[in-house]
């Protein structure tokens, strides 16, 4: 059965940008734990000849004219920023010096 | 002025042309009882009495002028606070959105507007819409208006509780896993989750793209029938969304309906279901067969996987989806004097996410990581194929399926938060529904509740794009 270990915890937190202490590592690993044991019941099914179900609608090719729009509310939460400078969004360097 | 709790759209309607009551009265009533009762209920996270003021006035303008309005016009609603209206907030109940307020109209709120609705406020919900209880809100606990001391169902809990408490005329909420349909069983009301791609989601905070769906709560499957004709349609910022013939959904017609034939699948009758959703379901599809529709069992053979199906392919959703809550946008508190972006975003989300969105955030990480996608997400995907499969050969022989909603009526506080798989087993009967892209109907088994009964609703489910069915047996069974 899978498990997650508390390494590899720590390097999915760090994937999804979410920093745990150390009580939610220990209900995370249950949960999941638990969570992951259920899933084993797949297993069971063959579905080598099953073509995945890759979104939720039939729909194909939905295109649109390629005209000139109006406008597309560009700038519209900028006044949701904490610091903006020319409707820019002012954050700190992404990469250390 | 007819008293709240009996007043439908409907009735609202004819009274407003009939220029019996003016939309600002009814409006204000609604507020009164806002202040009066939800500090006990807790349906509401904000109110909008004054641009919901306005919009009424607006209204009563058209009618002292004799324009015709539509059958929504100044019609009270209440709107989930997943739901994008612009100028207010929208929190999705979690704290990394706090002070967000959100900058532009939704499209089933566009829709609203255009159609003359007078918008509320917004609803309480599970963080996100990850929950089947409300109880993941940030910021407070919605009550069960039959049983204070019970949930709401959830996720889309405050929308259903305003209208079972008379906090407005019709809600709207979203539907993921049932998060629509069980919070409408657990508080007595009419809720419908639409056919995948029936109502635009632009602007609504996504949770698991292909899955989620707005649709109505009302008191009434008439009402649901005109609130979600108003709602529905292409959206160009909702590629996914399509325009399909609702022209006649509020004006069933009986022989119509009487052709259409319900299956009754075996696998939603399962041992671990409480006897009393049982006899509800049974005592409905009694009252149905009045109204002269045909019944026949079915089997949807891979009903039992739903669960496992959908906790891998929506927490895999939610884990990107979540990825745009940096700690910056959206109103961030802008805690900047972190030396970089990574620090800012790992300490933001641990602080500003729940317990059940890191969750769900880190097992879609999983699911999708190298090494585990084709054991976890590629095989979840192709079992999600077999269940529509089902769903597809089920209406080669039926019109209609019926099951109960969820296995239980509503639950006490705290009594499923201790065990997350416990939770999720409370959307057994309506996942498979979103796995599928089907619409569904919540109804009431029971019409009268013995003192201490608690609510219990059962479940429509209709081919897609045909809810025209689904809610014409409603609108017949709810005058029987």
């Amino acid at each position: 059965m899978a498990t997650i270990s508390k390494e590899e915890l720590r390097h999915l937190a760090e994937l999804a940008r979410i920093k745990l202490d150390a009580s939610e590592e220990d209900f995370l690993i249950k949960d999941l734990g638990s969570i992951l044991g259920h899933f084993e019941e797949l297993r069971a099914l063959d579905t080598s000849a099953v073509p995945p179900m890759t979104g939720g609608t039939d729909l194909k090719n939905v295109f649109r004219d390629d005209t000139e729009r109006e406008n597309t509310n560009r700038g519209a939460g900028v006044e949701a920023f904490p610091e903006a400078e020319n409707g820019f969004l002012k954050v700190p360097p992404v990469f250390e010096e | 002025m007819e008293p709240l709790h009996r007043l439908t759209i409907k009735k609202f309607h004819d009274g407003l042309v009939a220029k019996e009551f003016s939309a600002l009265e009814v409006a204000q009533a609604y507020f009164d009882r806002i202040k009066e009762k939800d500090g006990e209920i807790g349906a509401y996270l904000s109110t909008a009495e004054a641009s919901a003021a306005r919009e009424a006035e607006a209204v009563d303008i058209a009618i002292a002028k004799d324009e015709t309005v539509g059958p929504l016009a100044g019609v009270p609603i209440a709107v989930k606070d997943a739901i994008l209206i612009k100028g207010q907030p929208a929190t999705a109940a979690s704290k990394i959105l706090e002070h967000y307020e959100a900058s532009y109209d939704a499209g089933a709120i566009r829709k609203l507007r255009n159609a003359r609705a007078v918008f509320l406020g917004k609803t309480n919900m599970d963080e996100f819409a990850m929950g089947s209880s409300t109880e993941n809100s940030a910021f407070k606990k919605t009550r069960n208006p039959h049983d204070l001391t019970r949930v709401p169902g959830g996720s889309s809990g405050g929308s259903a509780a305003a209208i079972a408490a008379n906090l407005a005329l019709g809600a709207l909420g979203s539907d993921t896993g049932g998060s629509i349909r069980e919070p409408a069983s657990f508080c007595g009301v009419v809720g419908l989750k639409p056919t995948y791609g029936a109502v635009s989601r632009s602007g609504l905070i996504a949770m698991s793209s292909s899955l989620d769906q707005i649709g109505p709560f009302t008191k009434t499957a008439e009402d649901a029938a005109i609130l979600f004709k108003a709602i529905a349609g292409r959206d160009p910022l909702d590629a996914t969304s399509a325009d399909a013939d609702y022209r006649n959904i509020d004006h069933p017609v009986l022989n119509d309906i009487k052709r259409l034939t319900i299956g009754i699948p075996d696998e939603y009758f399962v041992p671990g279901t409480d006897p009393a959703v049982t006899k509800a379901v049974e005592n409905a599809v009694e009252k149905l067969k009045s109204l002269g529709l045909s019944f026949k069992r079915i089997s949807l053979p891979h009903t039992k996987y739903a669960l496992s199906v959908y906790y891998i392919i929506m927490p895999a959703e939610v884990s990107s989806n979540l990825a745009r809550f940096d700690g910056i946008r959206y109103g961030g508190t802008g805690k900047q004097h972190r030396k970089n972006l990574a620090e800012i975003y790992l300490s933001e989300k641990g602080l500003g996410f729940g317990p059940e969105t890191k969750r769900r955030a880190i097992l879609g990480t999983f699911v999708l990581s190298s090494g585990y996608y084709d054991a976890y997400y590629d095989k979840a995907q192709r079992v999600r194929t077999l269940i529509a499969e089902d769903f597809k050969r089920a209406f080669e022989q039926v019109d209609v399926i019926l099951t109960p909603v969820a296995p239980t009526p509503a639950f006490k506080f705290g009594e499923k938060t201790h065990d997350p798989l416990s939770m999720y087993l409370s959307d057994i009967f309506t996942i498979p529904v979103n796995l599928a892209g089907l619409p569904a109907l919540v109804m009431r088994a029971t019409t009268t509740l013995a003192a201490g009964e608690l609510p219990i609703g059962f479940q429509l489910i209709g081919k897609k794009w045909r809810e025209a069915d689904i809610l014409g047996i409603g609108q017949f069974y709810e005058q029987l």
